[in-house]
């Protein structure tokens, strides 16, 4: 027997964390129902990229579908991730401890840290099994063109992570309560905040976040008859109020969106290019650059108009990046999930969850 | 005997879930080299007292150690030298018996070849040799529960906490559980049994120790009780020939259903001597024996006193 130096809670050892993910993937593996799931996501997935490889372009753009055929299929495997990702850990702790198998891992030599990341390594590698399915149609949909190749690299990266954290908050969840439904819901609930009740709520300051300002605005002077002069006019700095929306002070609701975090982190084309083929990674990726940005508070009202080039300067939404926020944010939540589970994890137990019984 | 640093020592240890107070304050002291029984009613609190005593729940107060350390705030220390086995045993029904105990072994720290060769060593030793492939699910109760003991020894534990071991064995495996638990106890090892089949444990402990309502009751000596006063049955050819030299003896008795008699007797001396002189009085006596296990008789005995 080796008695060593005692471990605290937080000592991980490599020994440790396999002995437990080994553990947790046999336990998963030997079901078959998980090779039915693989090959229904990639059933779903092939047709999910067929029909839109086949469709999108019949409906006009022709060559320039690629773009669109990439952000549906990344989008799809993305959302399928979130539905499915909840599943692999919101029953990892509370399920064991109803089954009268945690205890038995708990009083062995293993530190609560190595239980929890275990675990969250086996979900995650059971997470990133159905992001392998996917990659030979993501690889499809990156040969349509219209996308730079790179960017597989980046949507692969943040797929990866996004579902990481998804995996550690179900985790969190299924160490704060006793019921495995219950800590898949709240789970369910945490990603449905992020992805669709936070930018409702966005839409809903905007009202809030619109005031009165004084711009600058370069404009046509006042007086200026269109139908005497000939010439065009000669613009002007003028100072007026305007409604100015103002998003830079709740972009970021955006930000752990996981969808955001997916389309912003790959790498930002030129905005001017003109024969950019559409896409919705790329608008969506604009649309919150720019809402980070914030409104300019010079205006150019004379639309090149006038004869001298416009003094305005252009919004550059080069450098306002939002993923790397989102992706902090989500990463602080994945962190807490692992916190609680670690805390909750401690041996001996001072206070049980409602209900339970330790063995 | 006595060693400071050895085997269970707890005192004054309390727990209450909510407003059920589970223990209440129970004192026990298991030596090393011996087998010691924990009995009480449904509900006393045994198994609360053992996850205590596993280092699973904190108590509210008192002082345990085991093998000299504290579970609470050296736990890791106790819990190397602890091995449990709780009553209701959940495994993980994907994996081999085999893999079950060689993951046990790795959870523990042991390297993989010590692990694989202790999972064999194990699976032999609780006769599950021809199941060790088989997926735990398909195991029966009883196999499961040799499995779990199985499970408790893999570390070589010092201390060894048994929650109703028996429950589910079949006879053979009862006497293996037996021989079992006094080999490791004879090794030097710290044995701790909770049971309800208190002829096994008569046969099994050395030391019992009664709780109830979540308190140390008694305490008792299990092979010194040959000179304590117990009650022996006696049955004759003829009972009312029996009962009469009983009456003239001036003993006093109570029959039993079926012509059996019950007297209570000083020892085991006071035994032979009944026998002798009943023989000498021509009294047909078929057998003499102890009415119940000494543990059986402490119990009920016990029981009376509360009722
Ligand atoms: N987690 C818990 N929450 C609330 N009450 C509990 C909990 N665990 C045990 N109890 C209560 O504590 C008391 C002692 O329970 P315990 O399981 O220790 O009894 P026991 O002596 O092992 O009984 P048995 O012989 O039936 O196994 C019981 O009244 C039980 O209801
Ligand atoms: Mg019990």
């Amino acid at each position: 027997m080796n008695v060593e130096t005692a471990r605290g809670t937080w000592s991980v050892t490599w020994h440790g964390l396999r002995t437990v993910a080994l553990l947790e993937l046999r336990q998963r593996l030997r079901s078959t129902r998980w090779k039915v799931a693989l090959t229904v996501w990639f059933v779903a997935v092939g047709g999910i990229t067929a029909l839109t490889s086949g469709a999108l372009p019949l409906y006009g753009g022709g060559d320039d579908a690629g773009g669109m055929i990439y952000t549906i299929v990344v989008f799809f495997v993305l959302f399928l991730g979130l539905l499915v990702a909840p599943a692999l850990t919101a029953a990892s702790i509370n399920g064991d401890r109803n089954a009268g198998t945690l205890a038995t891992l708990q009083v062995t030599l293993l530190t609560p840290a190595e239980i929890v990341f275990g675990k969250l390594l086996a979900a995650w590698a059971a997470a990133l099994a159905f992001l392998v399915v996917s990659v030979p149609f993501i690889v499809w949909a990156l040969l349509e063109g219209g996308v730079e190749p790179f960017s597989i690299v980046t949507t692969m990266l943040m797929l990866a992570l996004v579902l990481g954290v998804v995996c550690a908050i179900g985790l969190g969840f299924s160490a704060l309560v006793s019921k495995s439904s219950a800590s898949a819901v709240l789970t369910y609930l945490t990603i449905g905040t992020l992805t669709a009740v936070l930018p409702v709520v966005f839409g809903l300051l905007v009202p809030l976040t619109t005031t009165q300002d004084e711009v600058r605005v370069w404009a046509v002077p006042h007086g200026f008859d269109w139908a005497v002069d000939e010439r065009p006019p000669e613009c002007e700095w003028r100072t007026e109020t305007e409604h100015v929306w103002h998003s830079e002070r709740t972009w970021w609701l955006l930000a752990p969106n996981p969808f955001v975090v997916v389309a912003d982190a790959q790498p930002l084309g030129d905005p001017d290019d003109q024969g950019s083929p559409p896409s919705g990674l790329k608008d969506l990726q604009y649309g919150v650059r720019y809402a980070r940005t914030g409104p300019s508070l010079e205006m150019d009202y004379c639309g090149g108009l006038d004869r001298a080039p416009s003094p305005v300067e252009e919004v550059e939404p080069t450098d306002a990046m939002v993923w790397p926020w989102g992706l902090g944010l989500q990463l602080l939540l994945a962190g807490g999930g692992v916190v609680v589970a670690v805390n909750r994890l401690r041996i001996p137990q001072r206070v049980l969850p409602q209900g339970t019984r330790v063995a | 005997m006595v060693n400071e640093g050895g085997g269970i020592r707890a005192q004054g240890v309390r727990r209450a879930f909510g407003i059920v107070q589970a223990v209440a304050d129970v004192d026990l002291v298991a030596e090393p080299g011996r087998v010691t029984a924990l009995i009480g009613p449904n509900g006393s609190g045994k198994t609360t007292l053992l996850l205590m005593l596993a280092g699973l729940l904190q108590p509210d107060a008192g002082s345990i150690r085991i093998g000299g350390f504290d579970p609470v705030t050296e736990s890791y220390a106790a819990r190397s030298r602890t091995g449990w086995m709780p009553d209701v045993f959940g495994t993980w029904d994907s994996l081999t018996a085999r893999e079950v105990l060689t993951t046990v072994a790795a959870a523990y720290r042991m390297d993989p070849a010590a692990g694989e060769a202790r999972a064999a060593e194990l699976l032999t030793l609780v006769h599950l040799g021809d199941l060790a492939d088989a997926p735990a699910h398909v195991l029966s109760r009883g196999q499961k529960q040799r499995l779990g003991l199985a499970r408790a020894l893999v570390h070589d534990p010092e201390v060894l906490l048994l929650d109703e071991p028996a429950s589910g064995l079949d006879p053979r495996s009862r006497v293996d559980l037996r021989i079992l638990v006094r080999q490791l106890a004879a090794s030097g090892k710290t044995v701790l049994v909770s049971s309800h089949v208190l002829t096994e444990l008569d046969e099994m402990a050395d030391d019992a120790v009664f709780i109830s309502g979540g308190r140390t009751v008694a305490t008792q000596s299990v092979t010194g009780a040959t000179g304590e006063a117990r009650e022996w049955r006696v049955t004759a050819l003829d009972p009312a020939v029996l009962t009469t030299w009983l009456d003239g003896a001036g003993l006093t008795y109570r029959t039993e259903d079926g012509g059996a008699v019950v007297v209570r007797l000083a020892g085991d001396a006071a035994a032979a001597t009944l026998l002798r002189d009943a023989i000498t009085a021509d009294v047909p006596v078929v057998s003499l024996a102890p009415a119940g296990g000494v543990l059986e008789q402490a119990y009920l005995a016990l029981e009376e006193e509360r009722r």
